[in-house]
């Protein structure tokens, strides 16, 4: 039987974050996805990309991870979804870098030892949400809207850039997380810092950087008027939200600003069960800011 | 005819390095009408073409080839030597064996043997050559100049000083261009509108010029000494034979909040106005668009209070055709707008700079604004957010200027300056007050530039971080500025109160139409180009139109006004005859083969090709004809191509000569 048109499909790639330190991302995301009704099957075998570490060592084992990743993924039918936005960012750099060169192309084969199967779109949830599914059918589904919630939508360094490879939105000025939150009904605040670096990669090296740009972050997102962050990646999640105590004692700030992932509230906007959402692994607790907001 | 002379040039070693030129020489001699073939150093040299001659008169030469550089180079300087020798300049042709054979080829042999081909297709060729005659065409000694800044001023000052007419067309309702935009002007520090304003008023003045504000060029037809021209007069809504410039108008509009935009829209003017207070003419216009008599019919105020009863609400666009001999463009720049990227532009924005969003992010140009004494603040700067006088202010230069990834990859030449200058204006007025300038390069190659430049940092302590600006942000009321410092190996944050962006030069909007209404040629950026970077800067390729001023590139005031200069002094030359001679290399129809299907004439770029009716003696229509008109041909031989019936050819250039061509190889 063929699934009928508008019957949305895909296969799955979560990446190690989302099965450990990320995991209510992971479940939100599918609790989303079901209350939308959209398919998502897990490709089956999947192995870490490499994320951060692997192509500052060597580029062609980092390569070859995303390789074989897009290779597996072809056991699962529909365009490939990704929550992680460095996940996201290793995969579309591998198909951009071995589209455009024939001889690294021949190395990732030869470790593979397997022929490439590259071209399978890969797509970010935002994308899926605001393109395939669409604003319109993602504002219908709503069943408790996030009016009153003001929500500064950070982008941090990797969901747009380097300009050419993601393809998801203008590199400077995106919106598509703006627009596709606002379609539940909150608020976005326009804010200064949505786009910079979190400190990502120092997290354990030199934790030092990472309070100071994570600080500005809070910081920028307080003065909009945000009460809560909301992002598509693990690792500002961590900076943001684990680091969040540490950063206010080095900075002698209080933020209190809770940090979501984007699934996290799109899922609640769509009435999945709050107990699935993976608030209570949040260390800044959302549960006072969603009940002044009756949202909980 | 058999006797065709062969001069071969070794142009010094760039063609004898590849090419062997006397083996050229003496295979060339055997064919079949060279009664003379000898090689040279230098044939275009004195002694060269001195050669030239010497051999026409001795061997008594008919035609003549000089195999050498490309035709473009030196066509003129053989013919020349061709005519002081006695013969037709169009029996003088020449084979390029530089730029197509030895510039291009490696190994000497093949190179050698192509060379004896190209000569060989053109001694055919030659064989068959006329002897043309020079076009003549009459001139009329009247200028039309477009652009009424300071290029266009200039310009049409010089022209008429010589005691010719001059037409003088301006886009805005009043001359003056940026130029009175400005506060000061470097490197002196002079006050623009000091030297500017008495230009503008010995425009109106002068007895030869006839000065169209508020006006378009809609159409030009002809060719050089001929132009007809179409101006498009927009309808002023006042008459400015009646009007006396008094003023009541405007400070009886109700309308008073529409931003100026001559004050880059810091302040506001009334719907009938006057750009600036010093403008000529110093008749007020009607803004159609913001009137309230002309959105809804309530109002007529202005006509009410109008004593000489100049406004006429009737009026319109007027359509004035002047006949003129040259044209001078002058149109002028505008700076990049950096704010979100316009609706099909290939060039994209700064949106991390925050322009049009961050409200005390503002261009150069409105900098100036603020600094002019006959500003909206009259000279006192302040912040356009909450009109504070800012204590620090960071200058950021190269903003979309040499920025190949944004589309502009060329230097706007004027920022340098302009920014140092802006620094100096900042302290004069501000003297507790920073200024800190992010730059690439300092580029200040001009007249007392550099003295200037150094004079902002020694004496103004203006301090210079060279590196790049990524992002603006505003926190509370300050703007900070963050960026990195090259030099030390930093990265830099600053908070300041303003931030004046020095936006890249751009060719004034709608510069690409009037190339094409005019006919001339533009770069990718639709800078206008000039017929020779080096050698012919002020001339179009399109023979009688002239360029003055930064539409051709970005220029500073000293270099606008001597290229204005420069532009005027080759009109008075074409000028100084009565009659112009054209190159006689024109397509020419056979009227008895022509069937008058004027395909021709769809494909004429030049539009030179007309309808002719051919009558018998008593009147009676036997046929219609194409017919092309010697002066406005380009020979560029379209025409020739498109003939179905074979029956219009380019004298020099007739099939005949090519199939000899062909045949030759």
């Amino acid at each position: 039987m063929t699934p009928a048109k508008n019957i949305l499909n895909y296969s799955y790639y979560p990446g190690c974050s989302l099965h450990a330190s990320a995991k209510e991302y992971d479940e939100s995301t599918r609790g989303l996805f079901k209350a939308l009704k959209i398919g998502l099957h897990e490709v089956p075998d999947w192995l870490c990309c490499g994320a951060t570490p692997a192509h500052n060592v060597d580029e062609l084992l980092s390569l070859s991870l995303c390789a074989k990743n897009l290779e597996l993924s072809n056991k699962v039918d529909g365009d490939l979804a990704v929550a992680c936005a460095a996940c996201f960012s290793r995969l579309k750099v591998t198909q951009h870098r071995l589209a455009e060169n024939e001889e690294k192309r021949q190395q990732v084969a030869y470790a593979l030892d397997a022929p490439l199967a590259l071209d399978k779109p890969v797509k970010h949830l935002l994308e899926i949400l605001a393109t395939d599914f669409g604003l319109d059918r993602l504002a219908a589904a709503v069943q408790k809207p996030l009016s009153g919630l003001k929500v500064a939508c950070y982008y941090g360094c990797l969901l747009t850039r380097p300009p050419d490879v993601p393809e998801l939105d203008d590199c400077e000025a995106p919106s598509i997380m703006e627009r596709v939150i606002g379609a539940t009904g909150a608020e976005t605040v326009s804010w200064s810092h949505r786009m910079e670096c979190c400190g990502a990669n120092f997290t354990l090296s030199r934790p030092g950087v990472v309070l100071k740009l994570s600080g500005e972050v809070l910081a920028s997102a307080k003065r909009a008027g945000a009460d809560c962050v909301m992002v598509a990646c693990p690792l500002c999640h961590g900076n943001l939200d684990i680091r969040q105590r540490e950063i206010e004692e080095a900075t002698g700030n209080r933020y209190g600003m809770p940090v979501f992932y984007m699934t996290q509230l799109l899922a609640l906007a769509a009435g999945v069960a709050t107990g699935k959402l993976g608030f209570g692994s949040m260390m800044v607790s959302p549960e006072p800011l969603l009940k002044a907001k009756n949202l909980l | 005819m058999s006797r065709i002379g062969v001069f071969v040039c070794h142009c010094g070693e760039n063609i004898s390095r590849t090419v062997d030129v006397e083996k050229v020489a003496a295979e060339v001699g055997r064919l079949f009408g060279v009664a003379y073939t000898c090689d040279y150093k230098y044939m275009c040299s004195d002694p060269g073409q001195n050669l030239l001659k010497k051999a026409v008169a001795e061997h008594k030469l008919e035609g003549i080839v000089v195999a050498a550089c490309s035709p473009r180079m030196h066509e003129k300087t053989f013919r020349n030597a061709a005519k002081a020798a006695g013969v037709n300049p169009f029996l003088c042709e020449m084979a390029n064996i530089r730029e197509h054979c030895s510039w291009v080829h490696e190994d000497r042999d093949e190179a050698t043997a192509k060379a004896i081909d190209i000569v060989g297709m053109m001694v055919e060729r030659v064989k068959r050559n006329k002897k043309l005659q020079p076009i003549t065409v009459p001139v009329t000694k009247k200028a039309l100049v477009i652009g009424g800044g300071i290029a266009g001023i200039q310009t049409a000052l010089d022209i008429a000083d010589s005691g010719h007419q001059v037409v003088l067309v301006e886009r805005e309702p009043s001359i003056g261009g940026h130029m009175a935009q400005l506060s000061e002007t470097f490197p002196t520090l002079d006050c623009s509108q000091c030297i500017m304003t008495p230009k503008m008023v010995d425009v109106v003045n002068h007895p030869n010029i006839t000065l169209h504000t508020y006006a378009e060029i809609e159409a030009v037809d002809g060719y050089i000494g001929n132009f007809q021209v179409k101006v498009r007069k927009k309808a002023r809504s006042v008459d400015m034979a009646k009007c006396t410039g008094c003023g009541i108008c405007m400070a009886k509009c109700p309308q008073k909040k529409i931003p100026n935009s001559f004050d880059k829209n810091l302040g506001f003017r009334p719907a009938i106005y006057v750009p600036f207070p010093q403008a000529v003419p110093n008749t007020p216009v009607i803004d159609r668009e913001n009137c309230t008599y002309f959105k809804t019919g309530k109002c007529g105020v202005c006509q009410k209070v109008c004593g000489p009863g100049a406004v006429d609400y009737t009026q319109e666009d007027e359509i004035v055709v002047e006949q003129v001999g040259a044209v001078v463009v002058a149109t002028g720049f505008q700076l990049y707008d950096i704010g979100p990227k316009p609706a099909g532009s290939p060039i994209e924005g700064y949106g991390e700079f925050g322009y049009g969003t961050i409200p005390d992010v503002i261009d150069g140009l409105t900098f100036e604004r603020l600094a002019s004494a006959s500003g909206p603040t009259g000279g006192k700067i302040q912040r356009p957010s909450d009109g504070t006088e800012p204590k620090s202010v960071v200058f950021v230069q190269c903003v979309g200027s040499r920025a190949r990834e944004k589309g502009i990859s060329y230097c706007s030449k004027i920022c340098c300056m302009y920014t140092a200058k802006h620094t100096m204006l900042y302290k004069h007025k501000v003297h507790d007050g920073q200024a800190y300038v992010f730059f690439m390069d300092a580029r200040t190659p001009g007249k007392g530039y550099d003295e200037f430049w150094r004079r902002s940092i020694e004496e103004e302590e203006a301090v210079y971080i060279r590196g790049m600006v990524s992002r603006l942000y505003q926190k509370g009321d300050k703007i900070v500025v963050m960026g990195s410092d090259v030099h030390v190996g930093v990265q830099v944050e600053i908070e300041a109160d303003l931030v004046v962006l020095a936006t890249a030069v751009q060719p004034r909007e709608g510069a690409d139409t009037l190339a094409q209404k005019l006919g001339i040629s533009y770069d990718k950026y639709h800078f206008y180009s000039e017929a020779h970077a080096k050698l012919r800067p002020v001339e179009c390729a399109t023979a009688g139109i002239y360029l003055a001023g930064a539409c051709q590139g970005p220029k500073d005031i000293p270099d606008t006004v001597a290229q204005a200069s420069a532009a005027a002094a080759k009109v008075m030359t074409l000028f100084s005859r009565n009659e112009l001679e054209r190159e006689p290399i024109v397509a020419k129809v056979n009227e008895r083969f022509c069937v008058g299907c004027l395909a021709c004439r769809k494909v004429c770029p030049y539009g030179a090709v007309e309808e002719k009716e051919i009558r018998d003696r008593s009147g009676n229509l036997i046929k219609v004809v194409a017919y092309v008109n010697p002066g406005v041909c380009g020979g560029c031989g379209t025409c020739q191509a498109t003939c179905p019936s074979k029956s219009v050819e380019l004298d020099g250039y007739t099939d005949e000569q090519i199939m000899a061509m062909i045949e030759a190889l």
